[in-house]
């Protein structure tokens, strides 16, 4: 910010749709500018539109009407822009840290459901050798049957659903240990 | 009533309310075709169908059982004691669901009701593969050349495809969605093909009957729309063509055909007629054809129902199909001579469908959290949901059906896109993307696409396009300048802040810990 105090700087981790950016604000009382993965700061401003459905952006100039749902759970929101819809997550670097940290602890033994459903089969016992890719257990939505399979090879330690039981997103399904 | 009821002359029993056994965008549409006919409308539902959309804007709403279609929206006696408890003088089945069921009909018209719809015979006739391929035979319509009956000896199978020329398809006769089947392309490779096809299907199907018939190379699905009145008057509302498919499933559907000459268009349309007059068709009905890249087409089946895609038909020709059917169901003929009906310029739907292309197009539920459908001439949107409604996991994952017109293909496409382009719809992950990115193809731009287009051209690892340099920005942007709360909010333009209140209130449980 040429010739004024800067008021404001932070640092942020952004994710679209999975792509990580890194994004630094720096704002004063005149405006923000933002500098995205170490290219040149440019001005930046959003106003809140269509009843708080939308942000219209203005980025060096150009501007995009991006649409936002309300923040989720996980702290990301969905996104629309020219009818694509992208899932948006900032983190300044507190939260960032805080995720690096529950991602290293994560064992990838686990398989969680990734849609709501009902378990309709499930294939495999506590104790039982299981590969990487084999399927475990069979949960349906919408008339569709999805196979969902261990993240890795090794023993299962338990599995923690019933058959007929409803499952949510994120719901631990089996625990896989790995082989020793 | 006037003095003169069509409805009586006929024999069939006149009606002022309509029950519509069906849900979502079907429902809704013919309920709203009905309202417009001044007729009343009663919805069914399910249990978890109680704020479904066709539940909340029909006159009526019967509930008819637990979630699951087997309890509810299959159940044809519940169906009928619904419209008799409500006095409902008919019953529109709308699609899939008990449309195609010849018993209901037959129990619809044994209570006294009408059902709007074709009689139980010609479902009959039409539902079975083999009685309907006998018919058409006998009818003079074509059929794809192969043996009417099962086939074990090599030397057999090699004189038949000798005389329907080779490639032929060797299926399982017990088999179905692509299993059991082997295209076999010369004479030296029957004998292995047959051995290994039969041993498939008795190990698949418990039953290793194998029919040869005529492989179809680069098929396209056209289809033609058709009216009769049951006493066999017969006309036909033109093609569609629906070759974008993915596993049998229609997902982009068009009227005109981008693969007919005018002269194969009257050829594929008086075969239609032909097929639908074979059993003295009534009500509205579609007969399907594969077309062949030298202009061979041969009958496949027939859906004895309005279809999914009836809307790009009611675009092309101006006459709306359930108004149609109801014309036709009292008894009042079908309303319009042949000659009158024309194509003007193209449409195109695209199946709204609450599933993930980039995840084998598997399923997804939840609420429907944003839905702005970007409207403007020639554009229509028949919905089953809105903002707010949880979508629910028991039943088919069409969403809505977007429909566009334009003067000509190049304009209906160039609309589509601009629609595509403005539409948001936040909650279930959806196939939208999907069609933008079909549109995108040279094949389909082309017209030249085939019943195979997604397998060659849709790769679900490599299929949505970089997001463009100025989009990325504006999103990465966008996420901060919410985020940062660094973002202007007008008067009136309220909720947003509370959006950036919740993630503060997300990020404080995070960094101190709690869940």
């Amino acid at each position: 910010m040429e010739g004024h105090d800067v008021l404001l700087r932070k640092t942020y981790t952004v994710d679209v749709d999975g792509q990580r950016h890194q994004a630094v604000l720096a704002g004063d009382d005149q405006g923000t500018e933002l500098r995205i993965d170490g290219a040149g700061p440019v001005p930046a401003r959003a106003r809140v539109v269509l009843g708080g459905r939308a942000l219209l952006v203005e980025v060096d100039g150009r501007r995009r009407l991006v649409h936002l749902s309300p923040t989720d759970a996980a702290g990301g929101q969905r996104a629309t822009l020219g009818g694509r819809p992208v899932r948006l997550l900032a983190m300044d670097e507190l939260r960032a840290q805080a995720l690096r940290d529950v991602d290293a602890s994560a064992g990838s033994g686990t398989l969680a459901a990734d849609i709501p459903g009902l378990v309709v089969e499930i294939r495999v016992k506590a104790g039982q050798a299981v590969r990487q890719g084999e399927p475990l257990i069979v949960v349906e939505a919408m008339k569709m049957q999805n196979e969902l399979a261990a993240g890795i090879d090794g023993i299962v330690e338990r599995v923690a659903v019933t058959v007929g039981q409803t499952v949510n997103p994120g719901d631990v399904l089996v625990v896989v240990s790995p082989e020793s | 009533m006037s003095s003169k009821n069509p409805a009586a002359a006929g024999g069939m029993r006149p009606f002022d309310k309509v029950l519509v056994a069906n849900r979502g965008e079907i429902a809704v549409r013919v309920i709203q075709g009905l309202r417009e006919l001044g007729l009343g409308t009663v919805a069914v539902h399910s249990d978890a169908d109680g704020v479904a959309l066709h539940a909340l804007i029909a006159d009526e709403a019967v509930a008819i059982g637990p979630a699951p279609s087997s309890e509810s929206y299959l159940v044809g006696s519940r169906i009928i004691d619904a419209a008799l408890a409500t006095g409902a003088g008919a019953i529109h089945p709308g699609y899939g669901f008990l449309s195609e069921n010849a018993a209901f009909a037959r129990q619809v018209e044994a209570a006294g009701l009408v059902f709007i719809g074709p009689t139980a015979e010609s479902m009959e006739v039409m539902g079975d593969k083999l009685s309907s391929r006998r018919k058409m035979l006998q009818s003079g319509v074509p059929v794809v050349p192969g043996t009417e009956s099962a086939v074990r000896d090599p030397q057999v199978a090699i004189d038949i495809a000798g005389r329907i020329g080779y490639p032929v398809l060797l299926k399982a006769s017990a088999g179905g969605g692509g299993k059991g089947m082997r295209v076999v392309r010369a004479a030296a490779d029957m004998a292995a093909a047959l051995r290994q096809t039969m041993g498939e299907a008795g190990k698949s199907f418990g039953n290793d009957a194998i029919f040869v018939e005529k492989y179809i190379e680069d098929p396209k699905h056209v289809e033609v729309q058709v009216l009769g009145d049951g006493r066999g008057e017969v006309i036909h509302l033109f093609e569609r063509e629906c070759s974008v498919q993915r596993r049998h499933q229609k997902l982009i559907e068009e009227s005109p055909s981008p693969s007919l000459t005018p002269a194969l268009r009257a050829r594929i349309c008086d075969a239609a007629v032909q097929t639908a007059r074979a059993v003295d068709y009534r009500g509205a009905g579609t007969v399907e054809f594969i077309l062949a890249p030298g202009g061979e087409f041969y009958f496949l089946e027939m859906n004895t129902r309005l279809q999914v895609e009836h809307p790009v038909t009611e675009l092309v020709t101006g006459i709306d199909l359930v108004h149609a059917q109801v014309r036709i169901a009292r008894g009042e003929g079908i309303g319009l001579r042949q000659q009158e009906v024309g194509q003007r310029g193209w449409a195109l739907e695209f199946r709204v469908c609450a599933e993930d292309p980039a995840r084998n197009f598997a399923p997804s539920i939840g609420r429907i959290d944003a839905l702005t459908v970007p409207l403007g001439p020639g554009v229509r949107l028949d919905t089953g949901v809105y903002e707010g409604f949880e979508v629910p996991i028991h039943y088919d994952p069409l969403l809505a059906k977007l429909i566009v017109w334009g003067e000509d293909r190049p304009r209906a496409i160039a609309r589509a896109r601009r629609v595509l382009g403005e539409f948001v719809l936040h909650g279930p992950t959806h196939n939208l993307p999907f069609h933008q990115w079909a549109l995108a193809q040279p094949a389909f731009a082309d017209g030249s696409y085939t019943t195979h287009f997604l397998e060659e051209a849709f790769r679900a690892d490599d299929w949505l396009p970089d997001l463009a340099d100025g989009d990325r920005q504006a999103l990465v942007a966008a996420a901060v300048l919410h985020e940062s709360g660094r973002r202007v909010t007008p008067a009136g333009q309220g909720p947003a802040a509370a959006c950036g209140d919740n993630w503060r209130r997300a990020a404080r449980r995070a960094m101190t810990g709690g869940r």
